[in-house]
């Protein structure tokens, strides 16, 4: 096809699940594509705005609204800059529920992706097996929390709740927690069967090797974050580089793909793989933490009414920073003296970074390989809503839905496959 | 590029910055805050530029290694604008990290800074979303169109603005366009004092 005939293909716009639901506008040649421009923002809601209209107790329901997977980063984020800015210091114990949360999401999050990632590439199966396994945590985060989503754990000075009582053993020791042993063990159990279908799979393998490279040097460029450019082999890593909570206590290590005897092609292969290797580093995390949780208080300011006194007389300014399940994300908060409401409110969640890492990835791949490699990244545009082609040329408009779009990546599976689906 | 060995600690970041960028340094001090039971610290430094510096400073940061900008946040403080880079520093060596914020003032009559996206190519997401949030004005910006805000959202207003350039009214300029282009006048909702929703 000759050059003059590109077409302009844009892939959105919404998504309700984050602050980051946006629409990729894709130049493409034929089946190649040729330039990719991302337009987030159809869903901005303004909640930092919001934020700086409401007293720093009443901004954490709203701050773990941000996201609905990952609602426990945004809440950890905020105390934790709140904290920053006006001296607080949570209690041991708080920092080690606030870790082990932080890894029960991470678990959830990753085995909901490799579903996600399963299904964009028409293995639906595995996307049903994924889920399926994901209730087990999930259930667990709402025995600690009371919730399945939006966690309300987080506080001021600590936690809301303690890891209940009835999850302790008699016989044993209560720092044995029996039921988050058993979900750690039966995701131990089932993680051979996952590395066999998203590592060993032939026909996956052929879908997700060498498709949306990211290189080393794009991936620090463009500073990206998380599993994203840990698949190049880039060693970012807040847990480790800068321990916040209890991970300054804890022993973990880069997750990069090197470490495993695969190479760092930062392609969608080694995005998963990071992400799988991640679950088995979550599961090791918080065994330790059950370990060396200490007994004491959950939380260092339990009268809520004199601590928001305390907020008001508070001046200065604090920065939240943590690895969250797609990477680093930071809230930036200043608190002056006399004022009930924030000063100023700035959150950065992960995709935010991880946009600029689209173009690099999606040049020279074909159109059947968008949901992948979209989905890639971890984004919150899980559904994309629909498609339009333009040709430039005519002007003519073709649509294509997400079904559609969903049901050319399936064919080019297909066509891999033979006929042997 | 140069012949310093990383990770360096936070006394000798400071500092490198301090002799590096001289003049241009406005405050400089830095922040150790402990955490878990092992008092492992969490590095910050704090450093306010002179803006005619500002480019100087990114580019002494990005001497070390490609500089991790997390973001730039911004506020209205009257009567300038104030920037913040978060940059980190230092990654890839465990628990040697270091924020390093660094902040430039800009007066509202020249709200102007340049650019950075020569020097970290991912700072383009940030760069935009202040323009249209704050009204400051990036030069050399490679791609200066909105990112967030609607199309229909007035040209002269930014919602981080406290000034006659902020928000009058949150919820007007989304539903109805004609009332967007000729938006009445309703008192700013912080010189209010109502705290609550």
């Amino acid at each position: 096809m000759s050059k003059d005939a590109t077409y302009e293909v844009p892939i959105g716009p919404i998504h309700p699940a984050l602050k980051e639901p946006f629409m990729v506008k894709f130049k493409l040649d034929g089946e190649t594509i040729v330039d990719a421009d991302p337009h987030p923002g159809m869903n901005h809601r303004g909640i930092e705005f919001m934020g700086m209209h409401r007293n720093p107790l009443k901004v954490i329901p709203l701050a773990e609204r941000i996201c609905g997977i990952c609602s426990i980063v945004h809440q950890h984020m905020y105390t934790t800059a709140v904290e920053h800015a006006a001296g607080i210091e949570p209690t041991n114990r708080a920092r080690y529920i606030r870790t082990i949360m932080c890894e029960l999401e991470r678990i959830h999050s990753h085995v909901l992706w490799a579903g996600v990632a399963a299904h964009e590439i028409g293995f639906d199966t595995h996307l049903h097996f994924t889920w399926k396994i994901r209730e087990k945590v999930m259930d667990l985060l709402e025995e600690i929390s009371g919730n399945r989503v939006n966690y309300s754990m987080w506080t001021v000075g600590g936690v809301r709740r303690d890891i209940p009582k009835k999850m302790y053993r008699r016989d044993f020791s209560p720092k044995m927690y029996p039921k988050i042993q058993n979900t750690l063990e039966y995701y131990e159990k089932l993680y051979g069967k996952l590395e066999d279908i998203f590592l060993g799979d032939p026909s996956i393998r052929l879908r997700t090797k060498n498709i949306g490279i990211l290189t080393e040097k794009e991936a620090l460029e463009l500073c990206g974050v998380g599993p994203t450019v840990r698949a190049s082999g880039v060693k970012k890593d807040v847990r480790i580089d800068q321990p916040y909570a209890a991970y300054g206590d804890l022993e973990l290590d880069y997750v990069i793909p090197s470490r495993y005897g695969y190479e760092n092609t930062g392609d969608v292969f080694s995005k998963t793989l990071v992400r799988l290797k991640e679950i088995l580093q979550s599961i090791d995390l918080i065994r330790q933490c059950v370990q060396k949780m200490p007994d004491e208080d959950i939380d260092s300011e339990p009268k809520k009414a004199a601590l928001l006194n305390k907020l008001k007389k508070a001046d200065g300014e604090g920065i939240g920073r943590i690895e969250a399940p797609r990477g680093e994300a930071l809230h930036y908060v200043r608190l002056k003296e006399g004022h009930e409401e924030l000063d100023n409110w700035k959150v950065r969640a992960s995709t935010y970074n991880n946009l600029a890492t689209y173009a690099p990835m999606f040049l020279g791949e074909q159109i059947a390989d968008i949901p992948i490699i979209a989905a890639c990244i971890d984004p919150c545009i899980g559904c994309m809503d629909r498609a339009e082609i333009v040709d430039i040329n005519t002007g003519e408009q073709t649509s294509y839905d997400h079904e559609e779009l969903h049901e050319m990546s399936v064919r080019k599976t297909r066509e891999i496959l033979g006929d042997k689906l | 590029m140069n012949n310093i060995q990383l990770p360096l600690e936070l006394d000798e970041m400071k500092e490198y910055l301090e002799q590096k960028i001289g003049d241009g340094v406005d405050e400089i001090y830095t922040e150790e805050i402990e955490k878990g039971l092992n008092n492992t610290p969490m590095k910050l430094i704090w450093l306010k530029i002179k803006r005619d510096e500002f480019r100087k400073a990114v580019k002494t940061i990005s001497e070390l290694q490609v500089p991790h900008l997390s973001v730039t946040s911004g506020s209205d403080i009257g009567d300038d604008i104030e920037l913040i880079y978060h940059f980190a520093v230092n990654y890839g060596y465990p628990g040697d990290e270091i924020s390093i914020n660094l902040k430039v003032h800009l007066p509202k009559e020249d709200p102007t800074i340049s650019t950075i996206t020569d020097i970290i190519p991912g700072a383009i997401t940030t760069e935009r979303e202040k323009q249209e949030f704050l009204g400051v004005e990036v030069i050399d910006i490679p791609d200066s169109r909105r990112l967030w805000l609607d199309e229909v959202f007035p040209e002269d207003k930014y919602p981080w603005r406290w000034d006659d350039k902020g928000m009058e009214d949150r919820s007007r300029y989304v539903h109805d366009e004609e009332e967007a282009n000729d938006p009445p006048i309703v008192k700013n909702p912080r010189s209010g004092g109502d705290s609550d929703e």
